[in-house]
């Protein structure tokens, strides 16, 4: 019995990890790692702070969620430094929900395993969510406008100078073309095609960036690596077991269809536990095999690595007790609606 | 001097320090290293990004792993 598990688990690893570490995670990793040696994140959170009007605020704290760094350990303090030097309640809760529920390196992890519709309906509701949740903070805690200690002053250098966005532009290209322009055949012509533009990012980083940056780059890349990649083999490892262990009919009965029952049990799921980035791309597949909803799928994929326990105190912690009763439970109703009206109006 | 590194306690924020009190050590600089983790304290001293390094009040590294080679150019300013 043991034995069978295990082996469960051993297949499980082979099946994403052959599959997905060359055309998918170290390209993935080079950009997540080029992304945060690249781009000056120092000014972006001085616009974010700076920046009075609501509604671009929250804009531009969703879009910068994208590009911040993708472990939960960062993004808490950026959140809070944004709220204690007197950026809105709504922008730091924006940045904490969207930062890992729909960072780069896990939206192209779900493409690479779910499909290019469950990736966009994962990026749509994130925001989605976003913007309610930055509204729901806004109105219960923070009637007036703050005033902001930060001042992004006029004229001041651009976020990425223009070197460093083609070579991240050709990080994407390396990345995308394997995933998405080859959608059948062997493997190795992903391989080739990833071959082909990973040759032509090389060429372009060694004759156009400094030395010394290529050196910070590839050491922040290995830093994702090192952090990540011991996670996302555990998981796949555990998601393999978990996926011999559970009865089919429990899964339909719980997580079956596109009941508001089954989104808000995904969603609890999702709540409590603690998915490390990209983890709950595969935990998700196995469940989709054994008859999850796609609704409650897509729930499950949100509040998984969005919130979980240790985050709940966490957040506690920095921004208080009454602030996280009003979060979480907006994120669980959140996340159940979206479930359903996905799994009954789009999927 | 006084050193603080800040950060919430991730093992990028460890290796920060480890490195910090090795540049110190290869230096044979006498400092006080702390290493903060109430993130709520950082916007005091300036820091958004972490792990943070912070001499005598000045916010020298943000948001990265300093290797010990940086940190002994950086000590070497200030030990001056």
């Amino acid at each position: 019995m043991i034995k069978e598990l295990l082996m469960a688990g051993f297949l499980a690893l082979e099946d994403y990890i052959a599959k997905h570490v060359i055309t998918c995670l170290i390209p993935a990793f080079l950009l997540a790692g080029a992304m945060v040696t690249f781009i000056d994140k120092t000014l972006i959170i001085k616009y974010l702070g700076s920046e009075a009007n609501r509604l671009r605020s929250f804009s531009l704290a969703s879009i910068s969620s994208f590009l911040l760094a993708a472990c939960s350990c960062t993004v808490i303090p950026v959140a809070s430094g944004l709220y204690y030097t007197g950026a809105s309640i709504g922008v730091a809760f924006i940045i904490l929900w969207v930062a890992p529920a729909a960072n780069i390196l896990a939206l192209i992890y779900t493409g690479a395993i779910l499909g290019t519709k469950m990736v966009l309906s994962r990026i749509v509701s994130a925001l989605l969510m976003a913007f309610i949740v930055g509204l729901v903070m806004v109105l219960i805690f923070e009637r007036r406008p703050k005033e902001s200690l930060l001042k992004a002053e006029a004229g001041e250098k651009s976020i990425i100078p223009k070197k460093y966005l083609i070579l991240i532009i050709l990080i994407l290209l390396s990345l995308l073309s394997p995933n998405y322009l080859v959608r059948s055949g062997p493997y190795w012509h992903k391989v080739l095609v990833w071959a082909f533009f990973t040759f032509i990012m090389v060429i372009y980083a060694f004759t156009n960036i400094p030395k010394e940056k290529i050196n910070d780059w590839l050491r922040e890349t290995w830093w994702f690596i090192r952090l990540i990649f011991p996670l996302l083999l555990l998981g796949v490892f555990i998601v393999g077991i978990i996926g011999k262990i559970l009865p089919e009919e429990w899964i339909k009965t719980w997580l079956g269809g596109k009941s508001l029952s089954a989104s808000f049990f995904a969603t609890l799921i999702g709540a409590v536990s603690y998915f490390a980035t990209m983890t709950e791309a595969p935990f998700v597949d196995t469940l989709m095999k054994l008859g999850m909803g796609k609704g409650p799928a897509l729930a499950l994929l949100l509040t998984g690595p969005g919130i979980s326990l240790p985050n709940w105190l966490a957040i506690a912690k920095v921004f208080g007790v009454k602030k996280t009763l009003a979060y979480i439970p907006t994120v669980i109703i959140l996340g159940t609606l979206v479930g359903w009206f996905f799994g009954n109006f789009i999927f | 001097m006084e050193i603080i590194v800040a950060g919430p306690g991730c093992p990028r924020c460890i290796t920060t320090e480890n490195n910090v009190k090795k540049a110190c050590e290869e230096l044979g600089l006498e400092a006080k290293i702390t290493h903060l983790t109430d993130v709520k304290l950082f916007p005091q001293l300036g820091i958004i990004f972490t792990p943070a390094v912070v001499i005598n009040g000045q916010v020298v590294v943000s948001g990265k792993v300093p290797t010990v080679e940086e940190l002994k150019e950086i000590l070497s300013k200030f030990a001056k």
